[in-house]
């Protein structure tokens, strides 16, 4: 959390809509939204890593559908 | 991350914290129970009242046969360690198992010993006021003295009643 | 990773005195070594005095099982889950884990991210229901919370954060703190209920120790 780097992301016009879509729904600039991005990505990472497996659960029907995690 | 934080915010919000006696425990297992609060909580186990009465009862009933630690524990099946252990240690929780071959060796109903070893709630206060009175006309002494066999037999009788 | 520290003030409850303090945004091996060798044997003996007084095992303080080295070593490297602690005269007062992938519960607020406080622990002697009497430092909760604001803030979540409070604790979180209380929270261990600050509740509670 200490000193901060920069660094250009370049991004298609599609990319950056989403980042922008993300933004305004989360109420975040563009750097909040990324870093929250990577601190998900990481924490998926690591329980994937330790065995256990991502799932997406529908509320009322229960079907489950399994994130493959590269 | 560097965060500014006044030495009067500090100091006005630690004033806060002592004048409210606050506690700030966060998290999924309770950090800091509070001691005092846990001892007052009837639902927090056995009552001690009944435990000292239940140690009290089983010298008493041992004594009356005159037998010893030793030959008890042997007599009803049970560990030596966890009889001592009963008998001086007002503390103790005895074993569901213990106090069932205790029940069967003093030929009393198992659900009134449980009760008074702390195992199972009493259905009434009055059982616990029989309890605290037993344990209270019963201070040990070396020999069974005739107040201590009245008391003694009218508490078995009651554990009795309550079949 | 490097810890950054802030200076800040713990108060002396004994002589009424501030002490000079530093918080730390991060805990390290010494604060797990002063959490083994100073925290726990106070911690034990509360735990022995309860046993003595008959307690079942049940209601004695979890904390005997809440292992803050397996944390650190679970949340090593974890950017979702940063720790700070408070240090004063070279012992560590108070350590705190977070969590950054919590949603917003409050339904103005619903979806919005914040920083949950996931463990927060004063050391035992700063701890009223243990120390009694003898209490050593206080404001040491206060600047945990307001360092998981600070981080909410830096992070772009205004401010929010939520809680679940053990039940001694609700009192300050709500009324102090003036967090909002969402009840018990059936889905949490041991039903803990759960608190949550808005950006304007964060305004309010570091207001609070401004004005005299």
């Amino acid at each position: 959390m200490a000193l901060k780097k920069t660094m250009t992301l370049n991004l298609t016009d599609a990319e950056m809509g989403a980042l922008e879509d993300l933004c305004e729904k989360k109420d975040l600039s563009k750097t909040a939204v990324l870093r929250q991005a990577l601190r998900l990505y990481q924490a998926v990472e690591t329980r994937v890593e330790n065995g256990a497996k991502l799932f997406f659960e529908n509320e009322e029907t229960k079907e489950k559908a399994e994130v493959m995690m590269l | 991350m560097k965060i500014e934080v006044t030495k009067d915010w500090c100091i006005r919000m630690a004033r806060l914290e002592v004048e409210t006696g606050a506690d700030m425990g966060i998290g999924g297992a309770p950090a800091v129970a509070n001691p005092d609060a846990v001892a007052l909580d009837p639902s927090s186990g056995s009552m001690p009242e009944t435990n000292i009465a239940f140690g009290r009862f089983v010298r008493l009933m041992r004594r009356k046969r005159r037998q010893t630690v030793e030959s008890l524990a042997e007599d009803a099946e049970i560990d030596v360690a966890e009889l001592v252990e009963i008998e001086e240690d007002n503390h103790h929780r005895p074993e569901p198992r213990t106090v069932y071959q205790l029940a069967k060796h003093f030929d009393l109903p198992t659900p009134s010993l449980m009760q008074l070893a702390g195992l199972s709630a009493a259905k009434n206060a009055s059982f616990y006021a029989e309890a605290i009175r037993f344990a209270a006309r019963s201070e040990t002494v070396e020999d069974l003295n005739d107040i201590e066999r009245a008391a003694l037999e009218a508490f078995v009788s009651v554990l009795n009643d309550r079949k | 990773m490097s810890i950054e520290t802030s200076p800040v003030f713990l108060l002396e409850v004994a002589t009424d005195q501030p002490i000079e303090a530093d918080l730390l945004d991060g805990i390290a091996e010494q604060q797990l070594v002063h959490w083994e060798d100073e925290w726990m044997p106070v911690l034990r003996d509360v735990v022995a005095r309860m046993k003595a007084a008959g307690i079942e095992r049940s209601k004695w303080p979890q904390s005997l099982h809440w292992d803050w080295r397996q944390k650190a070593q679970g949340f090593e490297r974890a950017l979702a889950n940063p720790g700070f602690c408070v240090m004063c005269q070279g012992m560590t007062q108070g350590m705190m884990f977070l969590d950054l992938l919590h949603k917003a519960r409050i339904a103005s607020q619903a979806g919005k991210e914040l920083v949950y406080i996931e463990y927060l622990e004063n050391a035992p002697w700063n701890r009223r229901h243990i120390a009694g009497d003898q209490v050593r430092f206080a404001g040491v909760g206060s600047i945990l919370v307001r360092a998981a604001i600070e981080l909410s803030r830096e992070e772009g979540f205004k401010g929010r954060i939520g809680l679940h409070s053990l039940p001694q604790s609700n009192p300050w979180y709500a009324n102090t703190c003036g967090m909002t209380d969402l009840g018990a929270d059936p889905d949490y261990p041991h039903q803990l209920r759960y608190f949550e600050m808005t950006p304007e509740q964060a305004e309010a509670f570091l207001a609070k120790g401004n004005t005299s």
